[in-house]
């Protein structure tokens, strides 16, 4: 059963992808990609209830076969680095490939670990975001790539190769989670990088390759900080059971020797996380098709870096290194909320948006109480669904208006009503309370006081998120007085994921307290033992005191009945207020509006109609990349030497 | 008497809409919000958005060009609403009246409620005219559908 | 449980009525200022019930849906006040009321609503890290974001959080729109931006801007209470001394622009906030 269930996970997606990539036909495609996706999604509901088991495949000698690919992967990034003469592909490649070559090779290393798949609740919870999330947003693809290449009118369709990337991505993201050795966790991290450069790549535009190579080389870079510890750990605890991810995190490593490869650990999530100064290969990666962001910005890939840094934490917690892991996700939360707002394309925002809220995941990791933690894993969880949902809609908002920029959504609302509701939806459910990510931030806000550094951070990135998302927000629903909308119809592939992941935000977002009770209390105790939040059935969460306060309560946040007054506010207004056309009059224009209900025309000077524009403020003189990258890549990388140096010598 | 109706008239607001005036009767509207006459105290307010407002203060003769202007003004102003003419020019045209441009006064254009003469109007009539149009606002229907 | 309840219907009766008291004596007291005898205190309840009466018209359907918001979410702060609940989480819900507030006067394609919003955006900016930071600093004082553990304590916050306090007047005028921060849509000057903000509403719509105001500010006069809840008198007479200090700076200070706004209130009060939270953590500490 349980070897059945981890075969599922990793080599469904495999099979699924080589039958896409052999079979060319849209119908058979879809079908195999629906039912994959299906049985993905019921496979990870079984995980939940099998609960953490271990496992050691067996039968053949997949150790092996994985060093192999190892090298067929790097050897492909080295004929990348040299065939688009980047040399940085090529250099961090070879930093890859020396070092792991004298190690396997040279030093005969030899690494064999029973058990090596550990599951736990922490990874249960995470297939489930991946098998879920990624698995609906695969099927949203489907269509999605259909309506692309009739858009660019491609030749010869390429969408086989696209799914197939796709597909293999949730294998690999599922293994990522599970491996317990350190070895096989290096391929599967491999294997992410590897599809998330074809998937950038895909439309193969030279600002596509271009991007492509960046992401590449980021993470190779974040690739090789892992070798280094990987090598550093054999070779200072002497064996191969130094890398087993459970044995350093449970602490039967002990000494000073292992904050070093923590740290280089780390520092690989933080590349993989695109946490600063590391975020331009995940805006980079904008080019690609919207599922693939939606996949790489919800589900998969950056997800895979903050579960790095969060399932160390254990080994890094209470050392100075866990403070400035926390200050460098903090600093990288405010930045990059700071510089969203200077951003004009709907999917840019969406994208610093996303650097952001893993700062703020990356910071909770590194406050590390149990509070904190728990912080952490739900905003994994509620940033999957919100940002997937989110991404999908920028798709099919771009699939109807044919362009990205904010200001050609303005007035969405009388156009596509239906994708404008769900996008507003997803909005606020970023940022504002009751929705699950707002539940996360208060969390992380009341944990936030054990690194004050990081709670002012918190404050002013908070802060900041609320201008970037209602500017936005507030572009889409600029219309013109009119009454009724146009009905606006969504092919299936499109509006399942997109209903799916909206009625999952509530559910959830309703459902926390139960929840958190029955299953992401125990995947934090994987991280850290203690509990600081109970629970109300479905009424409350009530967070007890830390070791600053052991009298009382720290705080109570209220689920249902938020929720209960976000319908009075806003949803029972939308059902039941009416409006007359006679009600209607145009906007105030100084009286010089052309007279006509629907027109955004006036009188100007000798009565020439005029069409009058509005135009979002994105200040970018004071907040745009140009202003700000050069001031926040420089405080990030110093705070990353800090990381790297400080807090790994002084424990 | 109702308390919405006797909230209308303590609060009336005020839009003023100048058409083509001398700024005679501007000055002297300008003059009533002034320490000396302080029409705040009977609650008015001149405000500068029709769809706030319950009454038009007008002034001037209407042109070609502020006919348009003033109509659309008039339809953005929520009703129950009062229109008042100040001065000798917005009741009948004034001295203006014969203009190649000029169409007469306001009622040439929107229904007029009060009219306050004078050239200019002074503080005194433009509150005397204002207190006569509130009787009127009180009698009014506010769902005049 | 009772008693609960009837403190919510007390507070959902009440505070509207001393938030339009306390504007009509805004009103009052400034036309005394400015040499005039001006309208009676209660005028502010004859312009709600007038513009109640009057004729229902609209731009679109939207601005009306965050209207409502605005209100429940504005009334429901108001309650997470008096029933002592969580402070963070009410800064959050303020927070949501103002975004209503700002999208209700982005869904018209009205140049004045629009520009009014980006500058209320502004002032979102502007207040909000100092109510964030008056959260973390009760906590740091109590080691509890409940407002309920403000009152057990005898010492008042002020002593401790006297830094806050200034930062939290400073944003007060902000937040009450009074001069020279009144941007977005100001009281006392009608034709400015033709209101900003609330440029297409009318009728009863305005008139439900005018309750929220009103609930708006009993709240923020409530949250000043706080520095001082025993006994509690002390507290709302620092209160009200605040809110007669807001009346006065209106009526001396011209207006700033936005960035003037939000340069001043995140250098002030900034600074004041991350210094009072960094005394209390290092005089108190976390363990």
């Amino acid at each position: 059963m349980e070897s059945w269930m981890m075969a599922i996970a990793i080599l469904l997606p495999l099979v699924a992808g080589i039958l896409v990539f052999i079979i060319r036909q849209y119908h058979v495609q879809s079908f195999i990609v629906v039912l994959t996706a299906i049985i993905l999604a019921v496979n990870s509901i079984l995980f939940l209830q099998q609960g953490p088991f271990t496992y050691s495949p067996g039968g053949f000698n997949w150790g092996l076969m994985v060093t192999i690919l190892d090298y067929v992967i790097l050897l492909f990034y080295l004929y990348v680095g040299i065939s688009l003469r980047n040399w940085l592909v090529l250099i961090f490649a070879l930093t890859q490939l020396i070092p792991l070559a004298w190690w396997e090779f040279g030093m005969k290393a030899h690494v064999e670990l029973t058990p090596a798949f550990v599951v736990d609740h922490l990874s249960i919870v995470m297939t489930l975001v991946i098998s879920i999330i990624g698995s609906l947003i695969c099927i949203y693809a489907l269509r999605y790539m259909y309506d692309h290449e009739h858009h660019t009118k491609l030749a010869k369709s390429r969408q086989p190769r696209f799914l197939f990337w796709l597909v293999i991505f949730l294998g690999a993201m599922n293994g990522l989670v599970f491996a317990n050795n350190l070895v096989w966790l290096y391929f599967f991290w491999e294997v992410t990088t590897l599809c998330c450069f074809q998937l950038i790549a895909h439309d193969l535009t030279k600002e596509a390759i271009n991007n492509a190579a960046r992401a590449l080389w980021m993470n190779s870079l974040g690739g090789t900080a892992f070798v280094f510890a990987l090598i550093f750990l054999y070779v200072t605890q002497g064996g191969a059971e130094a890398l087993s991810v459970q044995n350093i995190i449970s602490g039967h490593i002990t000494g000073a020797v292992i904050i070093l490869p923590v740290a280089l650990l780390c520092f690989t999530g933080f590349t993989k996380a695109a946490q600063m100064p590391f975020q331009s290969w995940l805006l980079g990666a904008m080019v690609a098709p919207t599922p693939v962001s939606a996949l790489l910005h919800s589900s998969t890939m950056v997800k895979a870096g903050v579960y790095l840094v969060l399932r160390l934490a254990p080994a890094y917690a209470g050392t100075h290194l866990s403070t400035i892991i926390a200050i460098a996700g903090a600093f990288t939360f405010f930045a990059a909320s700071g510089l969203a707002i200077s951003q004009t394309t709907g999917k840019r925002v969406l994208a610093y948006s996303t650097i952001a809220n893993l700062g703020l995941i990356i910071a909770c990791a590194g406050i590390n109480t149990p509070l904190a933690i728990a912080a952490a894993i739900l905003l994994i969880i509620f940033h999957a669904i919100s940002k997937g949902l989110l991404f999908l809609c920028a798709g099919t908002i771009e699939h109807q208006i044919w362009s990205r920029e904010i200001e050609d959504m303005e007035g969405l609302a009388a156009k596509a009503p239906l994708t404008t509701l769900i996008t507003t939806v997803g909005i606020l459910s970023m940022f504002l309370p009751p929705f699950g990510m707002l539940l996360g931030k208060w969390l992380a806000l009341e944990a936030a006081y054990m690194v004050p550094l990081a709670a002012i951070f918190f404050v002013l990135a908070s802060t900041l998120t609320i201008v970037f998302w209602t500017k936005w927000l507030g572009r889409l629903l600029q219309v013109l007085p009119k009454i009724g909308w146009p009905r606006e119809k969504l092919s299936l592939s499109y509006s399942v994921p997109l209903w799916l992941l909206l009625i999952g935000i509530f559910v959830i977002g309703m459902g926390v307290g139960p929840i958190y009770q029955n299953f992401i209390l125990s995947a934090t105790n994987n991280v850290i033992t203690g509990n600081q939040i109970i629970p109300i059935g479905w009424h409350s969460l009530i967070l007890t005191g830390t070791a600053f306060v052991e009298k009382g309560i720290l705080g109570i946040f209220l689920v249902w009945p938020l929720f209960l007054i976000l319908a009075v506010a806003l949803l029972l207004p939308l059902l039941f207020i009416g409006l007359k056309p006679k009600e209607l009059r145009p906007v105030y224009l100084c009286g010089e509006q052309t007279g006509d209900l629907d027109t955004d025309e006036w009188l100007a000077e000798a009565d020439v109609k005029t069409k009058f524009q509005l135009g979002g403020y994105y200040y970018q003189k004071v907040l745009g990349e140009k202003t700000l990258d050069p001031w926040v890549n420089t405080i990030a990388i110093v705070i990353l030497v800090i990381m790297l140096g400080y807090g790994v010598i002084i424990k | 008497m109702g308390l919405i109706e006797k909230s209308r008239i303590k609060s009336p607001w005020i839009l003023h809409f100048d058409n083509s005036s001398c700024n005679g009767c501007d000055i002297e509207i300008l003059a009533c919000l002034t320490p000396l006459y302080d029409v705040e105290r009977f609650g008015m307010v001149n405000m500068g958005n029709p769809k706030h407002a319950d009454v038009l203060l007008i002034t001037g003769p209407v042109n070609r060009r502020t006919a348009r202007v003033l109509k659309n003004l008039y339809a953005q102003v929520p009703d129950p609403k009062i229109v008042i003419a100040v001065g000798t020019c917005a009741s009948s045209g004034g001295v203006f009246h014969n203009c190649y441009n000029v169409l007469g006064g306001v009622d040439k254009v929107i229904p007029v409620d009060v009219y306050i003469p004078g050239c200019a109007a002074r503080p005194e009539a433009i509150i005397d005219g204002v207190v006569l149009a509130l009787q009127k606002l009180a009698s009014l229907r506010g769902d005049k559908k | 449980m009772i008693d609960q309840l009837i403190t919510v219907i007390v507070a959902l009766i009440v505070a509207p009525l001393i938030g339009g008291l306390l504007f009509g004596f805004d009103r009052k007291i400034t036309a005394r200022l400015q040499g005039r005898y001006g309208p009676p205190i209660i005028q502010p309840f004859y312009d709600f019930f007038k513009l109640l009466g009057k004729q229902h018209i609209a731009v679109s359907k939207l601005q009306f849906i965050w209207i409502y918001g605005y209100l429940t979410f504005m009334v429901v702060s108001l309650l997470f006040l008096v029933l002592k609940l969580d402070i963070l989480l009410l800064v959050f819900l303020l927070g949501f009321a103002g975004v209503c507030f700002v999208l209700g006067a982005f869904s018209t394609k009205s140049p004045y609503a629009h520009f009014g919003a980006n500058r209320e955006l502004l002032q979102i900016l502007a207040y909000e890290p100092v109510l964030l930071f008056l959260a973390l600093g009760v906590y740091a004082q109590n080691g509890s974001f409940l407002i309920s553990e403000i009152f057990k304590q005898d010492k008042p916050l002020l002593f401790t959080l006297w830094p806050l306090f200034i930062a939290v007047l400073f944003i007060l005028t902000i937040k009450m729109r009074k001069s020279p921060f009144d941007i977005s849509t100001s009281h006392h000057a009608h034709q400015e931006i033709v209101r900003g903000t609330v440029t297409e509403y009318s009728g009863p719509y305005y008139a439900l801007i005018q309750l929220v105001e009103w609930y708006e500010l009993v709240l923020l006069l409530g949250i000043i209470a706080l520095f001082w809840t025993n006994p509690l008198w002390v507290g709302i007479l620092i209160a009200l001394g605040a809110f007669i200090l807001e009346l006065l700076i209106d009526n001396i200070a011209a207006r700033l622009t936005a960035r003037w706004m939000v340069r001043l209130s995140w250098s002030v009060g900034l600074v004041l906030g991350i210094i009072n939270i960094a005394y209390l953590y290092l005089t108190k500490g976390v363990a």
